[in-house]
């Protein structure tokens, strides 16, 4: 993440803002910017989803690979998830290998997907012991103006409900719906100017300290967290932010379910 | 280049397996400004493929030996995205990406102003999104609109189209089915408003009279698309030519 021109004068601004309780874009503390949602825009991809937030915009792209499974769990399939952050996205971005923040996100997205339980891996099984369908969820940035982990998490999992998996050119039956029978929605808090707001835009994440991430499920089941970035947080600011969570969950899947 | 000639791509009344006539294009939109952290950007929908460009700078050039006295440098990169093909891409560079992005950097060159900006860089990024043959001239084309948006001074747009041969047949931008079972392959970058040339590969089998039926196919085709670019710079800024 480059660094702002003048870091110092950003950080003063949001904090000053936070004191009256504005944020820089006009948003209230717990507010989302504008949200979009497009289904399957990429016809090559088995399920995908286009999703915008504001300035920022991110597509998920589902593929499916034949594998065979891990000695241990013969009768299991895979998950694999992997986001990209490619100069495309932003003028702070250089060519490179994945950043340690891509990496990152690709990992927390994964989890949770895969703890809410949603994919059943045990229905990815073909044939025990030889061949297991891997799903493979691909985050890929367009334009990155705050909040990626949000973007991605939301893209992956409406691109999953609405993925195809393709038996047929794999010679392996009919294609059919891939099952998602349950909906874990991720919501990202960040600390700045001292508190803590939904869905940061970047000017709030470069001049802001920590973050929280918090993937909920179907009556509010938890299924992954992450704190990321320097700084400290109280047990009473997490109380606050995952009542926010809560609510905040609840709409998007009423969003999602009504695509 | 397949060359499986028993592959019947033509039908009796010379149509295509989408319906086109030999020289027809698919049909093409073009939106500018869809990267709004971008400097400049467009995505382009062409047939099936999806493409989107997006240029930021000119910037200072860094790192500092790449920098030029006397010029601006430009840094393009082509990449296709994992989930744009039907058996996944792995992410990362390969040797076919890396050589569409100098090709791609190379026509560039030949348009973009660089004299103006020395020292300083222009960073055009081209991502597939969606592939379905001929995604070197979608990107090339998208890119020329991308930097137009940024407002980058260039003395043409380039316009890239591919023509080939498809059961002995010339036509022109070949889909997906004529280019893994086609003859030949014929990709141009025409300078619209001069009729030069700045960008040009061609692989397969193709006779003399066939080689100037694709070339002129492409040199037609380009002021098409051309069209579909200037309306679609337009449609966001008004006016025209």
């Amino acid at each position: 993440m480059a660094n702002p021109l003048v870091p110092g004068l950003l950080r003063d601004h949001l904090s000053e803002l936070a004191d009256r309780d504005e944020r820089v874009d006009g948003r209230g503390q717990w507010d989302g910017r504008e949200l979009t949602i497009e289904v399957n825009p990429l016809p090559n991809a088995e399920g995908s989803a286009k999703v915008t937030m504001g300035d920022t915009i991110v597509f998920v792209g589902i593929k499916f690979q034949i594998q065979t499974p891990y000695p241990d769990r013969p009768n299991q399939g895979g998950l694999m998830t992997s986001a990209e952050l490619r100069p495309v996205a932003g003028r702070h971005y250089e060519p490179g290998p994945p950043s340690p923040e891509s990496i990152e996100m690709g990992r927390v997205v994964d989890r949770g997907i895969r703890e809410s339980g949603c994919l059943d891996v045990d229905a990815l099984c073909i044939i025990p012991g030889e061949k297991a369908w891997q799903v493979i969820i691909d985050c890929f940035a367009i334009s990155d103006d705050g909040n990626m982990f949000d973007a991605f998490a939301l893209a992956a999992i409406v691109a999953l409900k609405n993925a195809i998996v393709p038996a047929e050119r794999f010679d392996v039956g009919e294609d059919y719906p891939l099952p998602i029978s349950l909906m874990p929605i991720m919501c990202s808090y960040h600390k700045v100017g001292g508190r803590f707001v939904y869905d940061a835009s970047r000017e709030e994440e470069v001049g802001g300290d920590e973050r929280i991430h918090i993937t909920l499920g179907d009556d509010g089941h938890v299924h992954s967290l992450q704190k990321g970035l320097k700084g400290v947080f109280t047990a009473a600011e997490f109380d606050e932010i995952m009542t926010a969570a809560r609510q905040r969950v609840s709409e998007l899947q009423e969003i999602v379910n009504n695509l | 280049m397949g060359g499986y000639g028993d592959v019947q791509m033509i039908d009796e009344d010379g149509k295509r397996v989408d319906g086109r006539g030999p020289g027809d294009l698919r049909p093409i939109e073009i939106e500018v400004g869809v990267v709004p952290v971008a400097d400049g950007s467009a995505s382009i929908r062409w047939g099936a493929n999806y493409a989107i460009a997006t240029v930021y700078g000119p910037m200072e050039a860094h790192p500092r030996k790449i920098s030029r006295q006397e010029r601006a440098v430009l840094d393009v990169r082509y990449n296709m995205a994992p989930f744009s093909t039907t058996d996944r891409m792995r992410p990362g560079f390969n040797r076919r990406s890396r050589e569409i992005s100098k090709v791609t950097s190379d026509a560039l060159e030949s348009v973009v102003q660089l004299e103006l900006y020395p020292r300083s860089k222009i960073r055009v990024e081209i991502e597939v999104l969606c592939a379905e043959a001929g995604t070197r001239c979608v990107g090339l084309t998208a890119a020329s609109v991308a930097l137009a948006d940024a407002g980058i001074p260039m003395t043409d747009m380039v316009v890239s189209v591919a023509s080939g041969k498809i059961n002995g047949v010339v036509v022109c931008d070949l889909n997906k089915e004529e280019d893994n079972y086609g003859e030949a392959d014929l990709p141009m970058g025409v300078l619209p408003n001069t009729g030069d040339l700045v960008f040009l590969q061609m692989d397969g089998d193709l006779s003399p009279e066939e080689f100037q039926q694709a070339w002129d196919y492409n040199v037609n085709a380009a002021q098409a698309v051309h069209e579909i670019m200037v309306a679609a710079l337009a449609d966001r800024y008004g006016g025209g030519e």
